[in-house]
């Protein structure tokens, strides 16, 4: 086969001549090519190397042939273009020929999609920027670890050395973003199945651009690198000195907020003022030049759930924007209260007047009187001296002013006096919190009803928008909470970036064999279905149990809320190595690159396979052998689709909370199919008989209480020993009963032999299998005799792909 | 008698179809007249006048009940025919006409709902109301739009009301 190179050659001449062209090859990929010597150092090449949308087909396809796309529309209509609107409802067919299975793909691959648009985007503005910065030939450094980009290397087959390396992968990223977006045109693609193949490739690209972001400013910006010991750092409202002038940065893209910091820095402001962050810019704060500094002084305010709660405080005295997880209402919520609004990033500009070529004097002057409500800043360094003394400058004036959305004790009688109960506000909200009840007892001054109502409410302000009587019902909810506001105050590890090759040798075995009983991975936004403290529980309950708990973003920040008896967080109470037992915070979102990473590493580290290039043996490993389970408890945003539906490609399972039905798109395998619950073992090539987990690949649950107990059984794996599974059966058995009250039904089909079952309680179950099933025992020896499904043979070399097998 | 038909407002928009308000008089007939109901019952039957109702429900014509969130824990020792399920999963099986059910005897032909939340139930059966034949009958507080029949929004208090009418109907 020929290979086309760069360059260019003319065909006007040509008459009746064919040509074949098998791989075109983009111009990312040419570069990639040069990075020297990489195949002899990296090993063989697998079968995939720079995947497009239709080489893991196989691969994803074989994952759905067991877990079942599962479709819950959003909605019965179709609007994407002029011939529509089209009743799609019973899976009709719309105009242009899509059915509502179609749609209801599309719609989900499409939130991948803008998901993964979101964390590449950023990794290539971060990218150019530290490469501007640092020059391209800057060395990769992530900490202890010769498998310095286990997702890049995985998907691409390369292994950058050097901060210039990284663009050719983000090249890659963007031109089959540009392809995988063009297939959402209408008359496009058609088949719901290939949206959802489309959709986990989306959600791989998402890991690669997610993982260049990550390892840009890992190297470049003094982040931890691989640090168990990264700093604990404040965390949470009350953490916030309003009697300081107070900056506040929201967002996920910490380039700009840098050189605010560095200013501050070079003029002796670091005390005499507050910055604090909402979101993963905040976590990108903590970490930023961490060495050069006795301790990190930024604050985590919070989630994005906080952020309307925090500018009706009035503590802000300026806020900058960065770009994704920004609330579209900030420019009017924040003019109400002189709250000046800085822009920063060309992807938000929120309709502010650019005045990035401006004196920043002339600009600060503006703000304080109040000319404008705010502005976009795209020069950094002018950003750094602009928002300091903005803060400076307005912090007295607002002060003098008092201004605060939150009522005075007059106003709050008066504002709940006049809700007349008619209950639209209950029915809005979608956490379905009895608001009006709630005012009715604040209406006897008593505020203890709506107090309740804070950890619950996400600060959506739905609420608000259709309340007849314009009471500003969160406002309400804030001023009943203040004490306990004022109380919340945490730690949180910073992120500590990758987990390090020696980390990886160290536990692998413990994995894969099942006596570390899983890795919970405990992810994503702030939308939960009953407040904050859930994912503190769900992280307590396994740190409790010996699991190793992955923390990142918004979910990182609230565990880090909650206190034990001592006024100890988790964080201080449990250590931060990828080791059973341990709570280990990667960081912001795109740091969610190393949780499944880490997993890649297993395969390659522990087990010795070949990453580069080879997605499918990698994935099918993960999923047969290494029991982690992602919980993104709260997602509300696209990113956390794309990060679930990438991991899901890579072989991890992942739960997600009551609201991410919204998603559209689960993928359930048929527990009673017995026909899906079978694999190859590869030593031979014949059938082995496995049991049913993990059971989904994307899915919900309804409460906190039953997602611990799914996420103990689905840590089950095939590969795991007698030991690893018993420990597995004690913890699932455990949690089923104290949360659902009984055993769990389906538990003889874990069930291999009588090592499998826990010691202490091997004859109550033995004697329940014997009557319950028939399964005939050998009582003198406490042996099972017959009944089992599946077998005992921790040797086996189960996958999924018949091309790894000896005879194939 | 409670009127459960008013109030159908809806709690966000699902599109063309949206389930049909009914009495209690009507929801008792159709849970009667079900071939192979299943009462499908959330986590917030956890709240003990609900969790009465909802036991005298299934005790009254022998209804199994698919307990979903951590709901089962409520059913232990109520002498009532209660599995655990995870709502999500059985939203998909129902869709499944080889679904062996809950009982190994085959898939069912009417839901009935109860204790869930609203955005969480109404995401589950846009699944059964697009991709299934199955009936979902919603006794619940909140006007479920994807099910098939659903009351309206209700106080708590007319609500309680409302699943005694349709217990003494049944
Ligand atoms: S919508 Fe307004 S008036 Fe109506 S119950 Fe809610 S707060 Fe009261
Ligand atoms: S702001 Fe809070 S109370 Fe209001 S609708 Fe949103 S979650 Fe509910
Ligand atoms: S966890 Fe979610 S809400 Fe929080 S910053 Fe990340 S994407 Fe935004």
């Amino acid at each position: 086969m020929s290979k086309l190179t760069t360059g260019s050659f003319s065909i006007e001449d040509l008459e009746s001549v064919q040509i074949t062209i098998n791989n075109i090859v983009g111009a990312a990929k040419e570069v990639a090519k040069e990075v020297k010597g990489a195949e002899e150092e990296l090993g063989p090449m697998g079968p995939t190397p720079f995947p497009t949308i239709a080489t893991l087909r196989d691969w994803s396809f074989t994952l759905f042939d067991r877990y079942e796309p599962v479709y819950t529309p959003m909605c019965d209509q179709c609007c994407y273009c002029t011939f529509g609107p089209c009743n799609l409802e019973g899976n009709k067919r719309g105009a242009c020929g899509i059915d509502m299975k179609g749609q209801a793909a599309r719609e989900f691959f499409l939130r991948c999609l803008t998901g993964c648009a979101c964390h590449s985007a950023h990794g290539r503005h971060l990218l150019n920027h530290i490469v501007d910065l640092f020059g391209g030939d800057m060395p990769i450094n992530m900490g202890a670890s010769n498998v310095i980009a286990p997702n890049i290397q995985l998907v691409t087959g390369r292994q950058p050395k050097t901060l210039g390396e990284l663009k050719p992968i983000m090249e890659y990223v963007e031109e089959e973003v540009g392809q995988l977006l063009a297939t959402v045109h209408a008359g496009q693609e058609a088949a719901a199945i290939d949206y959802d193949n489309k959709a986990m490739f989306a959600g791989v690209l998402d890991h690669v651009g997610m993982e260049v972001s990550d390892i840009a400013q890992v190297t470049a910006l003094g982040f931890p690198k691989s640090d168990p010991e990264a700093p604990l750092v404040e965390v949470g409202m009350g953490t916030i000195d309003a009697s300081k002038p107070v900056i506040i940065a929201i967002g996920h893209n910490v380039a700009g907020v840098t050189y605010i910091m560095d200013y501050m820095e070079d003029n002796g402001l670091t005390d005499k003022m507050e910055i604090g962050g909402l979101c993963c810019t905040a976590f990108d704060m903590t970490r930023y030049k961490r060495e050069d500094r006795k301790a990190p002084y930024a604050k985590i305010v919070g989630t994005i759930s906080k952020e309307l709660k925090i500018v009706r405080s009035g503590i802000p005295d300026v806020i900058v924007l960065d770009e994704q997880c920004v609330r579209a209402d900030l420019v009017m919520e924040g003019q109400k209260l002189k709250i000046p609004i800085i822009a920063s990033n060309e992807k938000i500009m929120y309709g502010l007047d650019d005045r990035t070529n401006d004196d920043v004097d002339a600009i600060v002057e503006d703000l304080v009187t109040g000319k404008i409500p705010g502005c976009v800043m795209l020069d950094y360094e002018k950003l750094g001296e602009l928002v300091p003394k903005v803060a400076l400058k307005m912090a007295p004036i607002r002060e003098a002013e008092g201004l605060s959305a939150i009522p005075t004790d007059d106003e709050m009688k008066a504002l709940v006096s006049k809700c007349v109960e008619c209950g639209e506000c209950a029915l809005a909200c979608p956490e379905e919190l009895g608001i009006p009840a709630a005012i009715a007892v604040a209406k006897g001054e008593d505020y203890s009803a709506l107090e309740e109502l804070h950890d619950l409410c996400v600060g959506c302000r739905r609420c608000e928008q259709v309340c007849n009587k314009e009471i500003p019902i969160l406002s309400l909810i804030e001023k009943a909470a203040q004490k306990a506001i004022a109380e919340e105050k945490g730690f949180v590890r910073a992120g500590r970036g990758q987990v390090s090759d020696p980390e990886i040798r160290a536990e692998g075995l413990n994995l894969v064999m099942g006596t570390t009983p899983g890795v919970i991975a405990i992810i994503g936004c702030a939308n939960y279905p009953a407040g904050s403290k859930d994912v503190y529980s769900i992280a307590e309950e396994f740190l409790n149990r010996n699991y190793i708990v992955a923390v990142s973003g918004c979910s990182a920040m609230d565990i880090g809320m909650y206190k034990d008896a001592d006024g100890k967080t988790l964080y201080e109470r449990y250590p931060g190595r990828f080791e059973k037992g341990n709570i280990l915070n990667t960081g912001s979102c795109v740091s969610n690159a190393h949780i499944s990473g880490t997993v890649h590493k297993v395969a390659a580290i522990f087990a010795s396979r070949n990453l580069s290039g080879n997605l499918a043996e990698i994935a099918d490993y993960a999923i047969n052998r290494v029991g982690a389970v992602g919980l993104a408890w709260g997602a509300y945003s696209q990113k956390a689709a794309a990060i679930g539906t990438g991991c899901n490609m890579y072989g991890i399972p992942a739960v997600l909370g009551p609201h991410s039905g919204k998603y559209r798109r689960a993928l359930i395998a048929k527990t009673y199919d017995d026909s899906k619950w079978e694999l190859y073992d590869s030593r031979n090539g014949s059938k082995m008989a496995i049991p049913p987990s993990p059971e989904f690949l994307i899915t919900t649950a309804e409460t906190w209480q039953e997602a611990c107990v799914m996420l103990a059984k689905n840590c089950i794996r095939v590969s795991d020993n007698s030991m690893g599974r018993s420990i597995k059966l004690t913890h699932w058995m455990e949690l089923s009963e104290k949360y659902l009250g009984v055993l769990p039904e389906d538990l003889y089909k874990f069930v291999r032999n009588e090592a499998d079952l826990p010691l202490a309680k091997r004859e109550m179950l033995l004697k329940m299998l014997e009557s319950e099933r028939g399964w005939e025992i050998d009582w003198k020896k406490k042996k099972i005799i017959s009944g089992p499904a599946i077998k005992f043979d921790v040797s086996a070399q189960p996958t999924n792909l018949k091309r790894l097998c000896k005879e194939a | 008698m409670v009127d459960t038909t008013k109030n159908t407002k809806l709690f966000t928009t699902y599109g063309v179809k949206t389930s049909k308000a009914i009495s209690t008089e009507i929801a008792a007939k159709l849970i009667s007249k079900a071939k192979k109901p299943l009462f499908v019952v959330g986590t917030g039957v956890l709240d003990p006048e609900v969790l009465d109702r909802a036991v005298k429900i299934s005790k009254a014509k022998n209804i199994p009940i698919a307990a979903t969130g951590s709901s089962m824990i409520g059913f232990v020792d109520k002498g009532v025919n209660a599995k655990y399920i995870n709502l999500h999963a059985l939203g998909f099986y129902l869709t499944d006409p080889n679904w062996p059910g809950l009982d190994g005897n085959g898939n069912y032909d009417t839901i009935i709902l109860l204790g869930h939340k609203k955005y969480y139930i109404n995401q589950v059966l846009s699944a059964t109301k697009n991709f299934s034949d199955v009936k979902a009958i919603s006794i619940d507080k909140s006007y479920i739009q994807n099910a098939t029949m659903s009351f309206g929004n209700l106080s708590k208090a007319d609500h309680i009301a409302a699943l005694d009418e349709v217990i003494d109907l049944l």
